[in-house]
């Protein structure tokens, strides 16, 4: 009974008036909420449907329903293309941060060494120092390289981010060190028993770390603009979204359409694998 | 037994080298050899002859568009900050009182968090055209991301809204770590849930108002993607979306002159430093007193 008064806004079933009142006003509030978070999406999905003419019309359903904004984005506007490079891009950037990412988290988390102590600041110290500031110093450096105007530059500076590295360490450091000794007294080496015995242990924080980081290059727009702006066999969704905006910012259907394409991959392994996205945005932030 | 530290420790080196090869060539040496860029005339082609000496850092120092871009972004952060945190702790507690549908509101709010910025600001800008939807359901005519004098408080809305979910998350789990028989006592006292809630949950929530605040603080200063796809890159209208990331990208890439983006990058990231220490000082008062 006691919970039941203590939960802050608890919609027990009403009693008095004022109790009825309250809830009443409660579930009002949440309804607004809801509908600023859902509308926007549900009304973009509706103008994706829409010819045209029909997309400045404030209506919910479509009239005539078409499909021909999709159709024209993916085909004519090279949506495909853009959507392949960033599938190509997750792809080689998710894989490399798995691999190096578990090899260095490793390394801090079991093996000791001298000098480790100091290597990890430094590792906390990249995780500190903003991204975006590594513009111009990494922009020259690559075109002194001949690294622009294909995808290896991009590859090169995510291969693995100090985040990635600093969550496998906290995931190692939990895993009993029963399965290493085991592993030791069958005689297996430290390389083997990182990956026959550590790496499998860890697939949950592999789980986390994987949906991520695909998230991240996914949605990356600042290093795209800055590397591929201009070049447009390189484009990825987000640069080819904004660049299709800036070019035809009347075409409502095909905007709409070109931003769920956008979306998409994302919300289907979000509805899917809801609990990583929670878990992993709050182990690497509070741990931290 | 010392063979086998020896080996351990070769071990060690040899799992952490190719992560550190990435992070020294990529994150530290850049910081490094942005300094260097900054004391040169750096142009498209490269370095030109001559050392600039601190021409570069007075030249940022002086240029009023950076005097704006420092500007907007404090207003922008000072703005967003309060606004997502009290939005994100609204929905939290939301989500932790017993409602129907709890997961699906829960998935719904974090939603705009974690889908692409891009995606978010184009449906947006499309939702808020002067002829779009939003004005013509409720009788507007606002130019929301055309006009100088709204710009600003359109970005600060839409980010705090897609922000707050991500807060929200954060909360959530501050929320659940505070054990049940507090609010027993409250109740006990006869305190109502307003009073449970200004007497006992903000107060015992400090440590996550801490965090978030230093966490999208820091966050809400690389303002760019926003900007950058309102304005097309230009931070127009009349600067009012010029912000110093993008102030950064336009000296190089509009202005062709890398020697004074870079000695603005390194004013920045010393701004930001001593922003991130003063706000660790502060907290570590805040949670010792």
């Amino acid at each position: 009974m006691l919970q039941t008064v203590a939960a802050a806004d608890a919609p027990i079933p009403g009693k008095t008036p004022s109790q009825i009142a309250r809830r009443a006003l409660f579930y009002g509030l949440v309804t607004i909420l809801a509908l600023v978070f859902f509308v926007p999406f549900v009304y973009t999905i509706s103008t994706s449907f829409k010819t045209i003419p029909d997309s400045v019309n404030v209506t919910l359903i479509p009239h005539p329903w078409t499909t021909s904004a999709w159709s024209t984005v993916w085909h004519n506007y090279d949506f495909a293309t853009y959507f392949k490079n960033s599938f190509f891009l997750c792809a080689v950037i998710v894989s490399c941060n798995i691999f190096l990412g578990a090899l260095g988290g490793y390394a801090f988390a079991r093996l000791h060494f001298p000098g480790r102590d100091l290597l990890f600041l430094i590792v906390l110290a990249t995780i500190m120092v903003p991204d975006q500031l590594r513009l111009i110093p990494i922009y020259v450096m690559l075109v002194n390289w001949h690294l622009i105007g294909n995808f290896s530059g991009y590859i090169l500076i995510n291969l693995v981010t100090a985040t990635n590295l600093f969550f496998m360490r906290q995931y190692f450091l939990t895993i009993p060190k029963d399965f290493e000794e085991a592993a030791k007294l069958d005689g297996a080496g430290q390389f083997k028993t990182f990956w026959r015995v550590m790496l499998p242990l860890a697939l949950p924080a592999i789980g986390a770390l994987t949906i991520l980081q695909f998230q991240g290059t996914w949605n990356d727009f600042f290093w795209p603009v800055v590397l591929f702006q201009g070049q447009q066999h390189l484009y990825t969704i987000q640069l080819g979204l904004a660049n299709l905006r800036f070019a035809y910012s009347s075409l409502w259907p095909e905007i709409a359409a070109g931003s769920i394409i956008a979306i998409l991959p994302i919300l289907v392994i979000f509805l899917a694998l809801q609990r990583f996205f929670v878990s992993g945005a709050v182990t690497a932030g509070v741990k931290g | 037994m010392r063979g086998a530290r020896l080996s351990e420790a070769v071990w060690g080196y040899g799992f952490a080298f190719v992560p550190f090869a990435v992070f020294g060539l990529f994150f530290i040496y850049p910081f490094i050899y942005a300094v260097y860029i900054s004391f040169f005339h750096w142009g498209i082609l490269g370095k030109q002859p001559g050392a600039s000496g601190t021409y570069n850092y007075s030249k940022v120092l002086h240029d009023p568009v950076f005097h704006i871009a420092l500007k907007n972004i404090a207003e922008y952060a000072l703005a967003v900050v309060p606004l997502e945190m009290a939005l994100g702790l609204s929905l939290a507690l939301i989500i932790n009182g017993k409602i129907r549908g709890r997961n699906f509101f829960r998935s719904g709010f974090y939603f705009p968090s974690i889908a692409s910025s891009v995606a978010i600001t184009v449906i947006i800008l499309y939702l808020f055209a002067p002829h779009g939807p939003f004005n013509t359901f409720f009788g507007f005519s606002t130019d929301w991301f055309g006009s100088a004098s709204t710009v600003g408080w359109s970005i600060v809305g839409l980010n705090a809204w897609t922000t707050s979910g991500t807060v929200m998350i954060f909360y959530l789990a501050a929320l659940q770590s505070i054990p049940e028989d507090v609010y027993e006592a409250s109740a006990l006292d006869g305190a109502g849930s307003w009073r449970t809630f200004w007497k006992i949950t903000f107060p015992l929530l400090r440590p996550a108002h801490f965090f978030c605040l230093v966490v999208f603080g820091i966050g809400a200063l690389k303002l760019f993607d926003q900007s950058y796809i309102v304005s097309n890159g230009t931070g127009g209208p009349n600067y009012a979306t010029t912000t110093p990331i993008l102030y950064i990208y336009r000296q190089a890439f509009a202005n062709y002159d890398f020697g004074v983006a870079a000695a603005a990058g390194v004013v920045f990231l010393g701004i930001i430093l001593v922003l991130t220490v003063a706000q660790w000082f502060t907290i570590g008062r805040q949670e010792a007193g």
